[in-house]
């Protein structure tokens, strides 16, 4: 896919707002040049492409207004982004708007242990946050696997997980406040360092609103004491179902482990080819199931999980001696997607939920899936949660090949909604299945979710044609208004 | 027929009796649906004749707040109970909105399970304890209902029925309407199913209690909690009218683990806490009776000595018997005075517990009061984004219809 | 006129190999400094796609690749493989052949490469260098604000390090007992033109750990500099030269034959990394191909090579705390990051301690620094402010680029903080100060030299 070029009235319209920020932000961070532009055309999602109009970098929140304004008073749409490693296009560009890059707004302003509070600029690095909390004892516990990289601006905007959301929940559950930039470019605080602001939950809708509701530009995220023990094993299991039998006992005798992660064979074959993470030979599943917390606490448990697995199949476990094991356990883990790449030339990466019991029923599916479709397909997933990542891996240079792993991971889609779940716990819905909300979601359901949209955006210049079908007109009431809206007319919207 | 000869605007409404009256306004009508569909017809019939409407759970907190400007239709929902589903492999249960948390708690206490909320107010139905967004000392580990909702169904004012979210844990599929559903008073929609994630019951529960000589030594203790390895399911304070202020950390998990911490709580707090099985009087119950004045305090975690400080500091200089108890664990403390203080006295403390919380990043809104006092102060504060607040109302509620001028800013 | 031609144009294949995830830009320097994409390794291929996709070498798109340290940090931190290496050193030399550079920077790359690759010419600028250290004329041109208006001079001026007397080394030095190993020994350019003692204690080094160490006098400059800066062909000659260098010849007593050395010791990053690619950069030439392609196989840097024989040679305590930093083409370029930790950890009482960021380059680069003062600068006192927070007294490093870059930088943060008088730098023996925090800076061979012969740890500074 690939954009369609500016219409002349757009282009004239852009250099005007090309000069005004300009003055905004000086000549630097305000960029035009179409070879840079480009540089920005896909997020982590390059499948889908377009080159934005300008980008630019704003340094400070007012800045960011300022853009913001600019962008509202020419009526010009533009889309946030952070360090680009989304998965559903959230950060596509729009072809005539500006797309605003957090990755300058990188300081960590606050530490506040005390508190247990960081407060960060937007672009600032999850892992970073970690880092920085680390010497006081603290650590910022949403981990997606791509934390050294994607920016807390963009988990706001995905409510973003990670592995160990298991136990601490996600990105929604760690942020307590936020400075945002509404559409109409006024800068407004939704929550704080404190919990429970009065009035509606605004800070609750905007994460995970995919920046259609107006660009975060400071956030106040949770610290977590970092725990007193961590123990982490790997059990090797002949099938996924064994492996999908003791993640269901683990759960089921009441123990909450910071995480459980399984692999199939498949994938590990692509972890073994990228990070040589050496998991035992011959297993067709394995499962790092990491425990934390207070000492006592974590041993009783661990011995009751290392004996479920044995229960339930596991043929090796392995239990890490120190932090170099483990981190070699998790390594494997956490470069599967990517390693992928060493095992087929191309793949798309699915992002499914299921209940967590569906789980033996719903991977023989997606074997099944796969024999349909002529196509193989990894298993990397958060099995605690019940968080798909099927893998299908496909030729693009082969003939049909890419038409038919397109098919193969829209039906493990299907799949997720038969099931009773969802179609994406952490990618986000993005450019890419805006698509499939229609299947999980009646259009009263999305109707109600654009009022939202509406009352922050109803224009719609926030980061448009994501997340949401079609466009909800706002502030018509159905039915009452007279002749059609123009973007109605323009075959862009439909009235519900 | 009961109502004969009374000419009921449409179908399901019965007239409202006296006691049907919501903090002192008269209800005309009262409508009990069983099901989301006769709910949603109601709803509608309520837009047709242009009724204002107040949802009532278990009801009996209705008198708290602001009073509705203007009250047609009060929406119960105690028909609209039960638990659709337990899937306990899956941690998770759909329940209708006026199913009381207690028998919520007994249907899944079987399966060792348990929906991790406190309930301050014995009564309270899930709709309510949504609607309200409540929560007690456990909110330190569980989070509140705004983290335990995973999904749920709302009825608009339109009628539409809608659902958001969904049955699973992780879900990023659309905008969380359950996060602005919780906490939105009733002024939104009405919640007819709730869909939440569960946690598996402890198997020990200990609590580890001391009175502290003053407001810094319980700083002290609760900051020594919070940075040690106790990890606790609360830390809750309470500092009584007479002086006293005890500090107690609740601790839940395997009856090894448990024990370790206890000893370590014990060594942390020192001096001789006292260690018991069961909550100390007062857990996870508001510092208040029926009539009275309630304020809810929030602050940052180092801020709460200055929250108790400023507590202290009120009673003295107003000469009020104020009581303050609550998390230290998340900076969230309740302050009760009795209703019959003067209008003008609790005004005064108001003005310096508000100015105290506002210092340590916080609220201080006051949850209920008698009517006297209700009109002589502010009960919310100042409120970040309330044009946002009001553009949301708008897109929801266009008509105005649910609960008007019960919310923030007169919503 | 589209950005490649056909001689070596970047691969398609291996540009496609980058699934645009991104891990590979918190690694990156130029992002590290500048956040945006077409200043990020994943940028830089997608402007290389671009141009293979029909657009033209733009003026900002070879900006954006000059830019580039070719650190090969993204190299390391790719999951997915993909050999930016091989696509920036295509790219690299199409961008010199292909794209007309302004007079002035022609007239500086022109400069530059007729100056450091010839370790003769590098040493008859020690005169000058050192009559103007001692003139007190480096205070002066730091005050009068040179570096503004001339930041190449003034970066060049800056890294010059304080000048220790030369060090002529015979070309045959004979193990200390039982013979383990024969080596050739690489001498280097800039090593070998001011960080002498760097050399003479490798040789010493080899020698007492049992390896008879051969260092023909007519070796020249490997190439690197060259091959790095995209200026394949010069680096051909090079390489080709420095083959003959190792393979023929009276040394001493004997007649050299490449195939009579078991290893070929490098004690400096960047020209070790070229070394070991001699087989690839010659491959197309059918007279020197196979000898090429012997000589990398052989290519050890000197801590590989110290760790795969096993010390014999006893170690002496050297009670200092050691703040280790990964030069880039030994890291990244060369995956060798345990064996010099190894070694340091066993010398007796000296305790090792990481540097935060340790993926992330110096600024130094081989000649980048010279070529983009100011950003250089930036990187290079983010280095050395993570060097100093480490705590340690001596900051040990392989490669004699990042010895001056961070030097330099830890003497201009004191300067910053009042205090420009105590910095002075040499390899050895030299402690730079920032406001009463003092490091010292010295090469791995020079500390497993000292702990050996048993000196003091003042002998490091
Ligand atoms: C290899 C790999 C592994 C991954 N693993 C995980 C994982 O385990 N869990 C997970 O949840 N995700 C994962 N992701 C997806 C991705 O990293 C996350 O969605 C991440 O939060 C995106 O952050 P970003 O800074 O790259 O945002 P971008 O991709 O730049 O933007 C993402 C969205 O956020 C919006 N946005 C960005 N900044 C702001 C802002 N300041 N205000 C408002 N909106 C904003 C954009 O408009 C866009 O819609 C993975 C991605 C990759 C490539
Ligand atoms: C205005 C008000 C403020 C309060 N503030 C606090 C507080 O800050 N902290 C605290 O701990 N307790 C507070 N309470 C007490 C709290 O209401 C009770 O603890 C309990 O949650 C109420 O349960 P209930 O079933 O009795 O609900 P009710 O008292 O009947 O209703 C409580 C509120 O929820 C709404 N509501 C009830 N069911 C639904 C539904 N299904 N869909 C939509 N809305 C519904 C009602 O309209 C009402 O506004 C408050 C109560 C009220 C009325
Ligand atoms: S080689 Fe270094 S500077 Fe060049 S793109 Fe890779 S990480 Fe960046
Ligand atoms: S890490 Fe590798 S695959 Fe990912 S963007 Fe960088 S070069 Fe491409």
């Amino acid at each position: 896919m690939t954009a369609t070029s500016m219409t002349a009235t757009s282009t004239t319209a852009i250099g005007t707002l090309a000069a005004r920020l300009r003055t905004v932000l000086g000549t630097d961070r305000v960029i035009s040049d179409r070879q840079e532009l480009r540089t920005y055309e896909c997020d982590g999602l390059a499948q889908y492409r377009v080159v934005p109009a300008l980008v630019v970098f704003p340094h400070t929140a007012a800045e960011c207004a300022a853009v913001v304004k600019a962008c509202a008073a020419a009526g010009v749409p533009f889309v946030a982004r952070g360090s680009g490693t989304g998965l559903s296009g959230g950060a596509l560009p729009h072809a005539d708007g500006v797309l605003i890059v957090t990755a300058q707004m990188r300081r960590i302003l606050e530490l506040a242990p005390a508190d247990e509070r960081a407060v960060v600029e937007p672009g600032v690095i999850n892992l970073q946050v970690t880092r920085a909390a680390t010497p006081a004892g603290y650590y910022y516990a949403p981990d997606p696997s791509s934390q050294q990289i994607c920016s807390i601006g963009g988990n706001v905007a995905e409510n973003s997980g990670g592995a160990h959301c298991l136990k601490y929940g996600f990105t929604t559950n760690h942020v307590t406040g936020v400075e945002i930039v509404t559409p109409d470019g006024d800068l407004v605080r939704l929550g704080g360092r404190a919990p429970d602001a009065p009035g509606y939950d605004l800070l609750g809708a905007f994460v995970g609103s995919e920046g259609t509701l107006g660009i975060a530009t400071e956030v106040t995220v949770r610290l977590v004491r970092l725990p007193e023990t961590v123990r982490t094993l790997l059990a090797a299991f002949d099938t996924t179902d064994a492996a999908g039998a003791a993640t269901s006992a683990i759960i089921g005798a009441g123990v909450v482990p910071a995480a459980i992660e399984m692999m199939d064979a498949l994938a590990i074959e692509a972890a073994e080819a990228a990070v040589h993470c050496d998991y035992p030979a011959g297993a067709g599943a394995v499962l790092i199931v990491e425990l934390d917390g207070p000492a006592a606490d974590v041993e009783a448990q661990f011995v009751a999980v290392e004996r479920l697995c044995r229960d339930n199949g596991a043929f090796e476990i392995r239990i890490a001696a120190d932090d170099a094991e483990r981190a070699l356990f998790w390594k494997g883990r956490k470069s599967a997607f990517a390693a992928v790449g060493r095992i087929s030339p191309d793949y798309i990466v699915q992002d499914g939920v299921i209940p967590r019991t569906a789980l033996p029923d719903v991977l023989r599916r997606i074997g099944e899936i796969a024999a349909e479709h002529g196509v193989r397909i990894a298993n990397v997933f958060h099995a605690g949660d019940g968080n798909l990542h099927p893998l299908v891996l496909f030729d693009d240079a082969a003939d049909g090949q890419a038409a038919r792993a397109e098919a193969a991971s829209g039906a493990i889609l299907d799949l997720c909604i038969e099931y009773g779940g969802s179609i994406t716990g952490e990618h986000g819905v993005g450019v890419d299945k805006a698509k499939h909300m229609p299947r999980m979601f009646t259009a009263d359901d999305l109707d109600t979710m654009q009022l939202v949209r509406c009352a922050f955006d109803p224009r719609g210049l926030s980061n448009p044609g994501k997340v949401f079908p079609t466009p909800r007109l706002c502030g018509e009431v159905p039915g009452r208004h007279k002749g059609a809206h123009p973007l109605q007319e323009a075959g862009v919207a439909e009235v519900f | 027929m009961p109502f004969e000869g009374v000419v009921m605007p449409f179908e399901g409404v019965v007239p409202a009796t006296d006691d049907d009256a919501i903090a002192g306004v008269p209800a005309r009508w009262v409508a009990a649906p069983a099901s989301t569909d006769e709910a949603a017809a109601i709803l509608r019939g309520a837009a047709a004749h242009d009724l204002t409407v107040v949802v009532r759970g278990a009801g009996t907190k209705q008198d708290w707040a602001a009073p509705p400007r203007r009250l047609d239709l009060i929406l119960d929902t105690r028909r609209l109970a039960g638990v659709v589903e337990h899937a306990a492999g899956d941690l998770i249960t759909v329940v209708r909105a006026g199913t009381p948390l207690s028998d919520l708690a007994d249907a899944l206490a079987p399966a060792g399970q348990q929906l991790a909320l406190d309930a301050p107010l014995p009564g309270a139905t899930v709709g309510g304890t949504v609607a309200v967004n409540t929560s007690g000392p456990r909110r330190m580990r569980y989070g509140t209902a705004r983290d335990l909702l995973i999904g749920a169904t709302v009825i608009r004012g339109d009628g539409v029925v809608a659902r958001a979210g969904g049955k699973v844990v992780k879900n990023v599929a659309g905008y969380d309407l359950g996060k602005l559903l919780t906490g939105s008073y009733g002024t939104l929609g009405l919640i007819t199913e709730c869909v939440f994630r569960l946690h598996p019951l402890p198997a020990a529960t200990a609590y580890v209690s001391r009175r502290a000589t003053g407001v810094d030594d319980a700083g002290r203790m609760a900051a020594a909690v919070l940075g040690s390895q106790v990890v606790p399911s609360a830390l809750e304070v309470d500092a009584a009218p007479d002086g006293g202020i005890v500090v107690t950390v609740g601790l839940e998990g395997v009856p090894e683990g448990v024990a370790a911490r206890v000893t370590t709580a014990r060594q942390l707090l020192g001096g001789d806490p006292t260690v018991s099985g069961t909550a100390p009087d007062g857990w996870s119950a508001y510092p208040w009776g029926p009539g009275d004045v309630g304020i809810k305090l929030t602050g940052a975690l180092s801020r709460v000595p200055a929250l108790l400080a400023a507590g202290v500091a009120a009673r003295q200089r107003h000469g009020v018997p104020l009581a303050v108890r609550g998390s230290a664990g998340t900076g969230v403390l309740y302050a009760g005075l009795p209703g019959s203080c003067a209008p003008e006295t609790v005004a005064g403390a108001l003005d310096d517990l508000r100015a105290a919380a506002t210092r340590a990043g916080g609220h201080a809104v006051v949850v209920c009061a008698p009517p006297a006092v209700r009109d002589r102060v502010d009960l919310w504060g100042p409120v970040d984004g309330l044009h946002l607040m009001r553009r949301v109302k708008e897109q929801f509620d266009p008509a105005g219809r649910f609960a008007p001028g019960r919310f923030v800013g007169g919503i | 006129m589209a950005a490649f031609d056909d001689d070596h144009p970047p691969r398609a294949d291996l540009i496609n190999d980058c699934v645009h995830c991104g891990f590979c830009l918190p690694t990156c320097p130029t992002y590290a400094l500048w956040g945006e994409e077409m200043d990020s390794p994943r940028g830089r291929i997608h402007l290389m796609s671009q141009g293979l996709g029909g657009e033209p070498l733009s003026d900002s798109m070879v900006t954006h690749f000059d830019r580039c340290l070719g650190c090969l940090a993204c190299v390391t931190a790719c999951p997915s493989g993909v050999r930016y290496d091989t696509l920036i050193a295509d790219t690299r030399q199409q961008v010199e052949r292909r794209h007309p550079r302004p007079l002035r920077d022609r007239a500086l790359r022109a400069a530059i490469f007729a100056l450091f690759p010839y370790p003769r010419r590098l040493r008859l600028l020690r005169g000058p260098l050192r009559a103007y250290q001692a003139s007190g004329l480096r205070r002066l041109v730091g005050r009068t604000g040179l570096a503004r208006h001339a930041p190449t001079l003034a970066m060049m001026e800056s890294l010059a390090p304080t000048l220790s007397r030369p060090v002529r080394l015979p070309e045959r030095i004979p193990p200390r007992g039982p013979r383990r190993a024969v080596v050739g020994m690489l001498t280097g350019c800039v090593q070998s033109a001011f960080f002498p003692d760097v050399n003479a204690a490798t040789a010493r080094v080899l020698a007492a750990e049992g390896c008879e160490v051969l260092i023909p006098r007519t070796q020249g400059c490997c190439g690197a500099l060259s091959v790095h800066a995209g200026r394949r062909s010069e680096a051909r000659a090079f390489a080709r030269a420095l083959i003959d260098a190792f393979s023929g010849g009276d040394l001493g007593h004997r007649d050299l034959d490449h195939r009579d050395l078991d290893y070929l010791v490098v004690n400096a990053a960047g020209c070790g990394s070229s070394l070991k690619e001699y087989g690839e950069l010659l491959a197309d030439d059918p007279a020197y191909a196979e000898r090429a392609a012997a000589l990398s196989a052989r290519v050890r840097d000197l801590s590989e090579l110290l760790v795969e024989l096993g010390p014999v040679a006893p170690r002496h305590p050297l009670p200092v705390t050691v703040a280790y930093h990964d030069a880039c083409h030994l890291a990244h370029g060369q995956g060798v990051r345990a064996q010099p930790r190894a070694l340091l950890r066993a010398i007796p009482d000296l305790e090792l301690r990481e540097i935060a960021d340790p993926e992330l380059c110096c600024g130094s680069a081989g000649v980048w620094n010279l070529l983009n003062p100011e950003p250089a600068r930036q990187l290079g006192e983010r280095k050395a402010r993570d060097v100093l927070a480490t705590g340690a007294r001596l900051l040990v490093t392989a490669n004699p680029g990042c010895l001056m870059q961070i030097a330099a930088a830890v003497r201009r943060l004191g300067s910053a903080t009042g205090d420009s008088t105590t910095g002075r730098c040499s390899a050895a023996g030299d402690s730079s100060a920032t406001g009463g925090v003092a490091i010292g800076l010295a090469h791995t061979a020079q500390v497993l030299d000292a702990s050996i012969r048993g000196l003091p740890v003042d002998a490091l500074g």
